[in-house]
């Protein structure tokens, strides 16, 4: 004990600032130009930082002597090297990475939370990085999402490797954190995708599994970790304008207005940074025509970004508020219910009793984190945060809406004791309330403790730890949840883990009260936290063939408690629609991507392969079935070209038609499977950067709910001017 | 300096060239078709049966929709009415031209009553006490006395075409003028 006392002061003490130094630099590119982004770490510490846009890095606090400073980024090699550091001193250390397009990436979404050496860690994570958000010139997060391997955006709902399914607006089982700082709604538990500008975005890594020993509740299938620009030094300013054209039904008999559709926008933003402090602030606006009927989205949005650093701690706030209105399509039109000359269904309408449906909504959230670098062995972090959503449905039957608040605050300790071992040690609270005329008022409180500790063991590297959470809603008695889990690597390039992930109902899920399907809905405030236990052993290979990196994992979920409507039948003649902890389930099933460089610098082809097997039955049934809305194919192909400054390009995904749906025979089952290729087209030259991009060139219909049609052929235009 | 992640282009890596240009051949060809398409009301592949409903009167303003239901066998009570419905929930017929083409799959056999049913606002509980949002607008009458509902085949496998009737909205009729309701 007085051991373990002593060890913790040894790391707590600060180190003398005569045996402390900075290590600065610039990492580029074989031809001079600067990379942003990239990781820069001293292994086996608490001390990393990302390059700025010109490249630049700072770390702080480096023990004075030979210090190992490793620099990777994401299509080039990583590289070590060592410096001499005197204390007091700073030392300059400049890193040239050369292409490799095959090398791993840096990760740094567990980084936050799992205790690490700067490797890969022990489960599997996808990565969309700026460049891939560029080259794709995507317009949202979730269009930038829905192409990687593995996962699938249903009507903004997130299904990684199967997880989530489909339920309309209830909860999400896939948690989303904005710098780290968990962002799902208070009252709804969903994921605000318009939250955030894409152009505020520099990353997004998608960590697959369950992550709830780590995050907590609703990260029972993955996490999204969103990360936003950082504030670089000097004065910089970005504009960016896009416009486009949506393309007409294929069949004349669909069409359904005169002229085409049209949607554009521009985002503009400014930053000046010193060493010290810095600040970013950015606006931007949009409107979209839509492709169907009643499709019609306006949003606005405002961010803001400062940071301070004085000596060994940072300071970071930031928020933004967005406000949309947008029209609500809420299903096609069927058979009698608009001019649907002479058709069964007409997808690019919209019954008539559904005209006028929308939705006006205002969301935005407040965060800050302040990170200390005691000593290169031990840093504390300490988060707050506030979410607020609001919304208004308007609707021929009725108005709804809701106000939902999310306060959160968490504390970290990260710890390096011995050069071998890490640990991370943490505890969080939660508050949220709900203000609804169908949810009612009401809040829940969460409060939670957990630990992680890795160990490396020569090749091996084994991590394990746990979390605990309670939960109270309105006040009453508290439930717990134990969410444990163990990983090990070996090599790098096998890797198995194994988890306990949990959801805990939403106040939406616990309390709506409203009509669908023309049937009451009433609450059901006894709904238990659903739980699943998830397995993955995974394996990276690379170089393959000397040109190819492989990476596949296979995995198998065990879940229970599965909330899902059921129709209730109540004699003599009631017919009601209740959320219930009813379903068993298990997902299995291969998750594999390929990366091919034949021509470094010049072409990249891609492939992402998911298959999966779900099985689920109702509680007191013992007959099975496939899980609604889980496809049991998914393909990712891709493919890039670059010739100096113009880049070519072509994504195509494809998911096989979902074996089943929710509510089958209340709805129109139509459904066929996904078949879409988006080519694109680059040219850039100094701080002027064109992009064309048609998405569904092949105008392929088609839908991933019932009743829904998924986007058509769209082209837009994006220019961008960054300084 | 050290760099371990170089991996640098093999000369075999030339052979795959192709390799990009065959995924995307691959992913243009397997685009091609397959999606959602236009369905004629009447479709080819209908078992059921299909034709024109020609509208009169004025319609009312409670109007939610319009349907049309089958039966096996001239329902006698209010719980015939509901649950020997064919099919149990139907589709809607758009209302607000004075005419218009639908469909209803059913099952093969004979059916003595396909009827035209008004339903005002108003949420259903596929009980009998559905009865008071419904009335009958209309029906299939018989080719040789058209005071007498017409029976109407659907043969195997196929659709029974032209089975054409008037829904008039100036005469909605009650379920009790057609079976016995005993309680609502």
């Amino acid at each position: 004990m007085h051991r373990a006392i002593a060890t913790l002061l040894i790391v707590v003490a600060p180190f003398p600032a005569a045996a402390q130094g900075v290590v600065r630099g610039t990492v580029r590119d074989k031809d001079g130009a600067p990379i942003s982004g990239a990781s820069i770490a001293i292994p086996g510490t608490t001390l990393s930082t990302r390059t700025d846009l010109q490249g630049q890095f700072r770390i702080a606090v480096v023990p004075a002597g030979r210090a190992r400073v490793h620099a990777a980024a994401l299509g080039y090699g990583p590289v070590d090297t060592a410096v001499a550091l005197t204390g007091g001193d700073s030392t300059t250390v400049d890193f040239t990475l050369r292409a490799a397009p095959l090398a791993l990436p840096p990760v740094d979404v567990v980084s936050d939370r799992v205790p690490h050496f700067g490797d890969r860690p022990a489960t599997s994570v996808a990565q969309v990085t700026e460049r891939d958000l560029d080259r794709r010139a995507v317009n949202t997060v979730e269009e930038a999402i829905d192409h990687v391997a593995g996962v699938q955006m249903v009507n903004g709902q997130t299904n990684v490797r199967g997880s989530t399914g489909y339920v309309q607006g209830l909860n999400a089982r896939v948690l989303m954190t904005v710098d780290g700082i968990p962002m799902n709604q208070g009252d709804r538990g969903g994921i605000s995708w318009d939250l955030l500008a894409v152009d505020e975005i520099e990353g997004l890594e998608i960590l697959k599994g369950a992550g709830s020993s780590v995050y907590g509740s609703a990260a029972f299938g993955g996490v999204i970790n969103v990360t936003t620009r950082d504030v670089p030094a000097g004065l910089h300013t970005r504009l960016r304008v896009n416009a486009g054209v949506y393309g007409d039904p294929p069949h004349p008999i669909w069409r359904f207005r005169d002229n085409p559709g049209l949607l554009g926008g521009a985002d503009f933003a400014a930053s000046y940074g010193t060493d010290v402090a810095g600040g970013r602030i950015s606006v931007g606006d949009r409107h979209s025509d839509g492709y169907r009927q009643q499709d019609q989205d306006d949003h606005l949005h405002f961010a803001g970004r400062a940071r301070w650093q004085h000596a060994n701690t940072r300071v970071d706030v930031s928020g933004a508020w967005a406000v949309d209105r947008y029209d609500v399509p809420l299903s096609w039109c069927s058979r009698g219910k608009c001019d649907d000359k002479g058709q069964v269904f007409q997808p690019f309408m919209v019954d008539t009793t559904e005209r006028g449906a929308r939705t006006d909504s205002r969301k935005g959230y407040l965060a800050a984190r302040v990170r200390t670098t005691v000593s290169p062995q031990f840093a504390w972090t300490a988060r707050g945060s506030w979410l607020r959503t609001h919304f208004v449905d308007v609707r021929r039957s009725a108005t709804e809406y809701g106000v939902g608040d999310r306060f959160g605050a968490a504390g970290q300790i990260e710890a390096h004791p011995e050069s071998t071992r890490t640990v991370i040690v943490g505890a969080e609270a939660a508050f949220s309330d709900v203000t609804s005329d169908i949810f009612g008022s009401h809040s829940q409180s969460e409060f939670a403790a957990y630990g992680q500790s890795e160990q490396r063991i020569g090749p091996l590297r084994v991590s394990g730890g746990a979390r605990l959470d309670f939960l109270a809603v309105d006040g009453g008695s508290l439930t717990a949840v134990v969410s444990p889990r163990i990983a090990a690597t070996l090599n790098g390039m096998w890797r198995a883990s194994i988890g306990r992930g949990f959801r805990s109902p939403t106040m939406a899920e616990r309390f709506v009260h409203t009509t669908a399907l023309g049937f009451d809905v009433v609450p059901n405030p006894w709904l238990r936290p659903e739980t699943a236990w998830s397995f993955e052993i995974g394996h990276t290979r690379a170089p393959l063939l000397r040109f190819m990196r492989l990476d596949a994992a296979l995995f198998w979920t065990e879940a229970r408690d599965l909330i899902e409507p059921q129709v209730l039948r109540i004699p003599p003649d009631t017919v009601r629609i209740q959320l219930q902890n009813v379903v068993r389930a298990r997902i299995a099933g291969l998750d594999a991507s390929v990366i091919a460089a034949p021509i470094p610098d010049r072409l990249i082809a891609t492939l992402g392969y998911t298959y999966l097997d779900t099985r689920g039955r109702l509680v007191g049934d013992s007959t099975e079935g496939p899980l609604a809305f889980r496809p049991r194919h998914l393909l990712t192909l891709g493919a890039d070209y670059n010739v100096g400054p113009v880049g070519l390009g072509a994504d195509f995904r494809f998911a096989s038609r979902p074996e089943r749906i929710e509510l089958e025979g209340f709805v129109d089952p139509r459904r066929v499977a996904v078949k879409v290729l988006d080519v694109r087209a680059a040219w850039k030259s100094g701080p002027v950067e064109l992009r064309v991009l048609a998405t569904n060139v092949l105008n392929y219909i088609y839908n991933l709910v019932p009743e829904t049609l998924a986007p058509v052929r769209t082209v837009t235009l994006t220019a961008v001017w960054s300084q | 300096m050290q760099n371990h992640g170089q991996v640098d282009a093999p000369p075999a890596g030339a052979k795959l060239l192709g390799m990009p240009k065959v995924l995307l051949l691959v992913a243009v060809v397997a685009a091609c078709g397959g999606g959602l398409e236009p369905e004629p009301i009447c479709a080819r592949t209908l078992v059921g049966l299909c034709g024109t409903l020609r509208f009169r009167g004025t319609i009312p303003d409670s109007t939610d929709n319009v349907f049309i239901a089958a039966y096996v066998t001239f329902p006698q009570t209010c719980n015939d009415l509901i649950n020997n419905r064919r099919p149990f929930i139907p589709g809607s017929v758009p209302y607000t031209d004075s005419a218009a083409a639908y469909s209803v799959p059913l099952s093969s056999g004979t059916y003595q009553w396909v009827v035209a049913v008004w339903k005002k606002v108003g949420t259903l509980t596929l009980t009998p006490s559905d009865t008071a949002l419904l009335r009958v607008a209309g029906y299939y009458r018989s080719p040789t006395d058209s005071t007498q509902p017409g029976a109407v085949t659907v043969p195997s496998g196929a659709a029974a075409g032209d089975i054409n009737f008037v829904a008039n909205f100036d005469s909605l009729r009650p379920a009790t003028d057609f079976v016995t309701c005993t309680a609502q």
